[in-house]
């Protein structure tokens, strides 16, 4: 599907950000991780006094540990898909490219890889002086993020980070018995700390942090829309990637009606 | 305890004067005439609030509802009595078991206390040290046991817990006296189970294992707590009839539930070599491998004692930390910032200023 870069609605200009297939993708990674939280948490806080009927309003001890291992194999399976999906497109775009304009050297694709949106790279450093420099009134001028701020990114290796750590050690501790014949049953006291500490740093990141950014924020409240419509505002693109908006605007020949950052 | 007796208060208000529905078969002496009364209770010499009520409707349910009361309460020989010993459960009652024409007692099971680890005496017989110092530490029958209630299991073609109707209609066939036939279905089929549930089990351990006091004058673990950090505790927390408690672990798969024995002991459940054994039981985790014995279940974060737990427990502190306090560290500037937009302490260049 061809998504043009800058769409009107209404009169008002809308940026291009993510893809059909990005937008379900991350669909099923909130509603995954939702349930699990809603399905694992009451475990963790057994004593407290909304544990149980949270729990059982799951289905309680009978039902509750299957929606768990259900949604859990579900976001597993998303994210073999969503790791095949990156490489998939890297080889399409990237590598074809290269091989296109006969230039595929390792050189060249390490270079390609690293020039990917959401790799951090030396314009996070920067932007992150700029952040700090502008937020503690030693400039008043904010950052100029690209298409991706060192936030999103933060934000998309999160994930990157907790899913290695959280599904192998859920699929450990599903499977105990048979894992037992091949590692020490230490490994499974590992595993429950991995799982249930780390469940609970993405869940309280996730509430303070990633909703501050779409939900709470006095922009986005009551929700910011780019997740539903893959399309960001104009406003909301000077305010959060003023580099790409930028740049995009000078693509598209729209040069003369480029807006100041604030 | 205090809610106890103000529940106890409030039931006394409301139902002052209340009456049983049946006088049960064996009450020969009529001895719920008074004790019927839900308020019959008073202080005694030690200062302890003790009730005596006796509530018909769920003494039938117990396995002791056929006995009269003074096959238990003995030395009562006059109405209206002087205040009461406490009951001997060892002595021999006036039932006779059936299957050897003897007369019942639970002298066997006492006897099997004391071979266990919670008995007063060692091996050889003599008061242990700790016995002799806080003989109240050690249980005896009732501070496990009050009067159990039957937990009947209905197997009747998927029927809904209790008894079976349709299962004791069968009985009911032969043994006409349909009394009898209830009372030796729940008799059996709560033996079938656990008399009590897991959670409740758990409960009767916690009374002594769970106080801290009693885990610093034995030097043990916080093992209630521990447990109920673990899968087992949490599952049986949240109703779980599955999930082991206490006693499916410290009791070697066959012998009597009185028979926990410490874990220095070579033939305990949880001795150094018995534990996949323990683990490994056709209902439990009977695919697991040996290592499973490895796995720790009363883990306290002990620095010496579960240094991997303590470190990764700190690993996870420290990251969870570090990580929202940052971000919520920059939330708050962020909305700090908006106060002012456009004040700054240095004057910015100005060549740059609209992005042009």
């Amino acid at each position: 599907m061809k998504y043009p870069r800058i769409a009107y609605r209404n009169g008002k200009r809308y940026f291009y950000r993510f893809s059909l297939v990005q937008r379900i993708q991350h669909i099923i990674l909130f509603t995954t991780v939702i349930l699990l939280s809603l399905t694992g948490f009451p475990l963790r806080y057994y004593d407290q006094p909304w544990a149980e009927p949270l729990y059982n309003f799951f289905g309680g001890i009978e039902v509750a540990p299957w929606i768990h291992r259900i949604t859990g194999s579900v976001l597993l399976g998303l994210f073999v898909f969503h790791t095949g999906y990156w490489i998939y497109l890297f080889f399409k775009n990237r590598i074809g490219r290269l091989r296109r304009e006969k230039r595929l050297t390792v050189g060249n694709a390490i270079r390609e890889f690293f020039s990917q949106e959401m790799i951090p790279n030396a314009k996070d450093g920067r932007d992150l002086i700029d952040m700090f420099k502008y937020l503690l009134y030693f400039s008043n001028r904010p950052p100029r993020y690209d298409r991706m701020s060192w936030k999103e990114k933060f934000d998309y290796f999160a994930p990157y980070w907790g899913i290695p750590i959280l599904g192998p050690a859920g699929v450990a501790l599903w499977f105990r018995d048979e894992i037992t014949h091949y590692v020490p049953g230490i490994v499974l006291n590992a595993f429950y700390i991995m799982h249930t500490d780390e469940a609970l740093l993405a869940a309280l990141f996730l509430f303070f942090v990633h909703w501050y950014n779409v939900h709470y924020s006095p922009e986005k409240f009551p929700l910011g829309t780019v997740f539903l419509t893959g399309y960001l505002s104009e406003s909301d693109m000077i305010h959060e990637h003023y580099a790409e908006y930028v740049k995009i605007m000078k693509e598209e020949g729209l040069e003369h009606e480029i807006k100041p950052q604030h | 305890m205090k809610n106890m007796i103000l529940l106890l208060g409030l039931a006394l208000l409301a139902t002052v004067g209340g009456v049983g529905e049946e006088v049960f078969a064996a009450d020969e002496l009529n001895c719920v005439l008074c004790h019927k009364y839900r308020g019959l209770s008073r202080v005694d010499k030690e200062g302890n609030f003790r009730l005596f009520y006796i509530n018909e409707k769920m003494f039938k349910k117990s396995p002791h509802s056929r006995l009269k009361c003074i096959d238990c309460h003995s030395d009562i020989d006059e109405i209206p009595h002087k205040p009461a010993k406490k009951v001997d459960c060892t002595k021999e009652c006036h039932l006779e078991e059936p299957s050897s024409n003897e007369k019942f007692s639970h002298k066997p099971v006492s006897e099997i206390l004391d071979r266990s680890v919670h008995s007063k005496y060692d091996e050889n017989g003599n008061l242990k040290e700790m016995a002799g110092k806080y003989p109240e530490d050690y249980p005896h029958c009732k501070d496990c046991h009050d009067n159990p209630l039957y937990r009947p299991l209905s197997f009747f073609k998927g029927e809904a817990a209790g008894i079976s109707r349709r299962g004791l209609s069968r009985c009911k066939t032969c043994h006409t006296k349909g009394e009898f036939a209830e009372t030796f279905y729940a008799h059996v089929t709560s033996r079938l189970q656990k008399m009590r549930s897991p959670k409740e089990i758990v409960g009767i351990c916690a009374k002594c294992h769970g106080d801290p006091g009693f885990q610093e004058r034995h030097e043990l673990d916080a093992v209630v707590t521990s447990y109920q950090e673990t899968f087992h505790g949490k599952a049986v927390h949240f109703g779980s009839e599955e999930a082991p408690d206490c006693i499916d672990c410290h009791v070697v798969s066959g012998e009597s539930v009185h028979f926990i024995e410490g874990r220095e002991s070579p033939t305990s459940a949880i001795a150094e070599g018995n534990v996949a054994t323990t683990c490994r039981t056709a209902e439990c985790h009977a695919d697991a491998g040996e290592n499973i014995a490895g796995f720790q279940v009363h883990v306290t974060y002990d620095k010496e004692k579960y240094p991997l737990q303590h470190y990764m427990l700190k690993f996870f502190t420290a990251l969870m930390a570090g990580v929202l306090y940052f971000f919520v560290v920059i939330i708050f500037l962020e909305l700090l910032r908006r106060l002012f937009p456009n004040f700054s302490f240095v004057k910015s260049s100005g060549t740059d200023e609209h992005g042009h």
